[in-house]
């Protein structure tokens, strides 16, 4: 397969363990050169705004987890909305959580930034569509 | 002239007969005369006939005189002469002179009647005839004319020489009627000599219409009439009297007739009995006014009512008083009537009762009405003192007339009490301006009554929901006398309604948990099976020895977490299954001192200040274990969540509301973003702050311990500043001691 990597990602993510498994696998399908982890939504919001006020650009893609203290992922989403940044092209965000509570899944509609939604664990094929979608620009 | 023979004849003369010389000596007279003029004299021969007779008025001497002189003749048919000593005399006379042979005046002959009795008995007759205004007439049959007396003329009004016929006096009669029957009378006495006595109005010269009693007789003989004559007297003043007398009396028999008024005269003296028409009707008995007795009334009157009729009766008789009873009467065909009849007596000249006269009249619809009013009041009475519902009579100012036991009851207030107040005192404040808007517009009429929910206050001050229904009682003119009004107590429905609607939210709130617990658990679970999934997945591929000690200890991490989070859902699932057991009395202050104890490592590695304001001897409805629960949660969080920048102060306080005992834990700590936390606070694994050992779990159970204890929880905070967690317990007796 020739896919091009990305250049660089990050997880928001309060889940020790995830953050291993996917790192893990990343490295595994050579996903991207950087990967960029926050705890919660609030270190997510505080770390991304300093990248972007060094003159910096932001990962082009974001895995974020719905359920995680002092701010959560809706917060999160919230705030990044208002956020700007230095990018080119448009950040792809990606909810990655366990719940499969309808209420959330039609909530992640209504925010247009938000790319898809994965259930837990991330698989290789997960990350090979997102590498498929993400292909051509890069 | 042969003297002896004329002087013996005269002497046996019927009629008083007196012979005169010149010298007016007596020559010869009749014994008639010595009998009525000169009683007690043997002798009048050669007496003079002034010293027999002395007297003889001046009057009559003077025509003895003239009469002796002249030569003359006189004659008197009565004359009234008055004496000295006031007595009284009519004399009739005829006095001629004589001549003797040789044609000298010899004397006189006198003829004297004394007439005063007839003359007296004429004159009364006359007199009688005037005061009576009763004339006289009579018909000559060979001319036709009629003769009419002065009172007859006077009665015509025609003057002193008017001469009547027949025909003109037909023709005073009034025309019509009364002319036809005076011809019809008058020809029947003609033909057969029927006599007639009648009454008709007559027209006078002079215009006036006048009633008159006309009178006629005739006289037969050889069935030819011979005579007619009669009386015709002046009635017109008695007649219009008796007419309208008459008028007034058929009036009256109208009124009664129409308003069904029976007229009744009871003589005592006679025992008869009169009744009118409508008596007879009144008692549901034929018209048979000549079969009627006191015991036809009596036997009308319903057995039971006898005795106190007779009594009434009895009464007017002896004058006590004026009959007025009121009794059933028994129609013949077993109608039972009501009757009230009234009467005045009549009484003789010694004062004693002869006779009663009255009115009965049938007084069963009054009667009936009367009795109904009452059975319509009894029953109102009646449903309004037994009545459940609570029930007032209000006046117009809003004072109560009359309340019932119910409304008392619902209000807490005695009778004595509740009828010194008005409805306005014990209305709730926010509802009076809506009822006495409602008030108003049936005081103009524009409704006759109204509902309404509204609030009262109980006596010791608690609301009563109640249903008023307010009506206005009326007068005839529509006029507002009084209220009635129904007050329904609905303050259990609405408890029950208050109840059921905070079960009902309390149920929805749950369900809303429940349903977020599912999902949680299911999240969390799911996080940490795919954790586990994954981990072993590279464990199965690892090679490095290192790599894999390292996977193993996540594998670990990852099953501890999975049986926390089992413990967590085990946890709740307990506080679900232990609201069923029982709540007991728990000291508070007990129960906080011993969570302090168990916490004073704790409080001691923070150098805490714990300060408990709670009295020795308040108790609260709990279940222990979740009171303990609750309070090492709340204080634990106030010790875990404390602010580096200051000594931690923890202070337990308790209040007494109306319904409530509040319990505040109150710190110093760093306090929690509310406007952006207050829906999750008491969510499950929210966590606010970046604390390691913040699981989002503590506060979630807490909230559900105190729910399933009838109790809620509130929170007030400031970032910064510190939070107060509010416990709400129910409140039933406060204090043991």
């Amino acid at each position: 397969m020739n896919i091009t990597k990305i250049r660089s990602v990050c997880i928001i993510d309060d889940d020790p363990i995830f953050i291993y498994g996917t790192k893990r696998i990343m490295k595994e399908v050579d996903f991207s050169d950087e990967i960029i982890v926050y705890n919660n939504g609030q270190d997510a919001i505080e770390g991304l705004r300093q990248i972007t006020n060094d003159g910096k650009e932001l990962p082009s893609v974001i895995f974020l987890d719905l359920n995680m203290p002092i701010m959560n992922g809706w917060e999160f989403l919230d705030h990044f909305t208002e956020m700007p940044n230095n990018n080119q092209e448009d950040i792809l965000i990606y909810i990655i959580s366990s719940s499969v509570d309808p209420r959330d899944i039609a909530r992640i509609q209504e925010y247009d930034i938000v790319n898809n939604y994965i259930l837990k664990p991330i698989t290789i094929e997960d990350l090979h569509k997102i590498l498929k979608n993400t292909g051509g620009i890069n | 002239m042969q003297t002896l023979s004329i002087t013996s004849l005269i002497k046996d003369s019927p009629s008083a007969v007196a012979i005169l010389n010149t010298e007016l000596r007596f020559v010869a007279y009749s014994r008639v005369w010595l009998d009525d003029f000169c009683k007690g004299q043997s002798s009048l021969t050669g007496k003079n006939y002034l010293d027999v007779l002395p007297r003889t008025p001046e009057a009559l001497r003077s025509i003895l005189k003239e009469c002796l002189a002249n030569g003359t003749k006189n004659i008197c048919e009565g004359r009234k002469f008055i004496y000295p000593d006031g007595t009284l005399q009519w004399l009739k006379w005829k006095i001629n002179a004589w001549t003797d042979d040789s044609g000298e005046i010899g004397g006189l002959i006198i003829l004297l009647e004394d007439v005063t009795d007839t003359k007296r008995r004429e004159e009364i007759l006359a007199k009688a005839e005037r005061v009576g205004r009763i004339g006289g007439w009579e018909i000559d049959l060979s001319t036709n004319q009629l003769f009419w007396t002065d009172i007859t003329r006077e009665i015509h009004e025609v003057p002193d020489d008017f001469q009547p016929y027949i025909e003109t006096a037909i023709n005073f009669y009034k025309e019509g009627i009364h002319r036809e029957e005076i011809t019809r009378l008058i020809s029947n006495a003609f033909a057969d000599g029927t006599p007639w006595d009648t009454e008709l109005i007559l027209v006078t010269a002079k215009g006036n219409e006048i009633w008159v009693r006309a009178k006629g007789e005739v006289e037969m003989a050889n069935g030819k009439c011979v005579r007619i004559f009669g009386t015709f007297q002046d009635i017109n003043n008695k007649k219009k009297v008796e007419l309208g007398f008459k008028k007034v009396s058929e009036r009256l028999a109208l009124a009664t007739q129409g308003a069904g008024v029976g007229i009744w005269e009871y003589d005592l003296v006679s025992k008869t009995m009169v009744w009118d028409n409508i008596m007879f009707r009144l008692f549901g008995l034929e018209y048979n006014p000549n079969d009627l007795s006191y015991e036809t009334w009596q036997n009308s009157i319903h057995p039971d009512d006898r005795k106190d009729g007779d009594i009434e009766i009895a009464k007017a008789i002896s004058g006590t008083k004026n009959l007025d009873a009121q009794y059933r009467a028994v129609w013949p065909n077993g109608d039972i009537r009501h009757m009230r009849a009234i009467g005045v007596t009549q009484k003789d000249s010694n004062g004693k009762v002869v006779k009663i006269v009255g009115a009965n009249y049938d007084i069963t619809e009054l009667k009936n009405t009367q009795m109904r009013l009452k059975e319509s009041e009894d029953s109102f009475y009646g449903a309004f003192e037994h009545s459940n519902t609570g029930m007032a009579i209000v006046a117009l100012d809003g004072s109560f007339e009359k309340v019932n036991q119910s409304l008392c009851d619902c209000l807490g207030y005695t009778m004595d009490e509740l009828t010194e107040m008005s409805f306005q005192e014990i209305t709730h404040p926010d509802d009076f301006k809506n009822d006495v808007h409602l008030l108003k517009q049936v005081v103009n009429g524009l409704k006759p009554s109204y509902k309404l929910e509204k609030r009262y206050i109980h006596k010791n001050g608690h609301i009563v929901y109640g249903i008023l229904t307010a009506t206005a009682v009326t007068d005839m003119n529509g006029k507002v006398l009084h209220y009635v009004s129904q007050v329904t107590d609905i303050s259990p429905q609405i408890r029950t309604e208050k109840k059921l609607t905070r079960l009902v939210n309390i149920t929805s709130e749950q369900n809303e948990r429940l349903l977020n617990f599912a999902h949680i658990v299911s999240h969390n679970l799911r996080s940490h099976s795919s954790n586990l999934s994954m981990l072993t997945n590279f464990l199965i591929k690892e090679k490095s020895d290192e790599e894999r000690k390292n996977l193993l200890t996540m594998l670990r991490g990852a099953s501890d977490g999975l049986n926390e989070t089992i413990m967590h859902l085990n946890e709740v699932v307990q506080v679900k299954i232990g609201a069923h057991e029982k709540k007991k009395d728990v000291n508070l202050y007990d129960t906080l001192k011993n969570v302090e104890n168990n916490l004073s490592q704790l409080i001691q590695e923070k150098n805490a200040t714990f300060e408990l304001k709670i009295p020795r001897n308040l108790t609260i409805k709990a279940i222990p274990a979740y009171l303990d629960s609750i309070v090492l949660n709340l204080i634990s969080n106030g010790l875990k969540y404390s602010s580096p920048k200051r000594k931690p102060l923890i202070q337990i306080s308790a209040e007494l509301a109306h319904d409530a005992i509040i319990i505040s834990f109150k710190d110093n700590g760093m306090g929690i973003d509310l406007t952006r936390h207050q829906k999750k606070i008491f969510g499950m694994y929210k966590t606010f702050h970046r604390n390691k050992d913040a699981k989002g779990i503590g506060l979630f159970i807490t909230k559900n311990q105190i729910e399933a204890m009838n109790g809620k929880i509130e929170v007030e905070s400031t970032v910064g500043v510190g939070s107060t967690f509010k416990l709400y317990f129910e409140n039933h007796e406060h204090y043991k001691n």
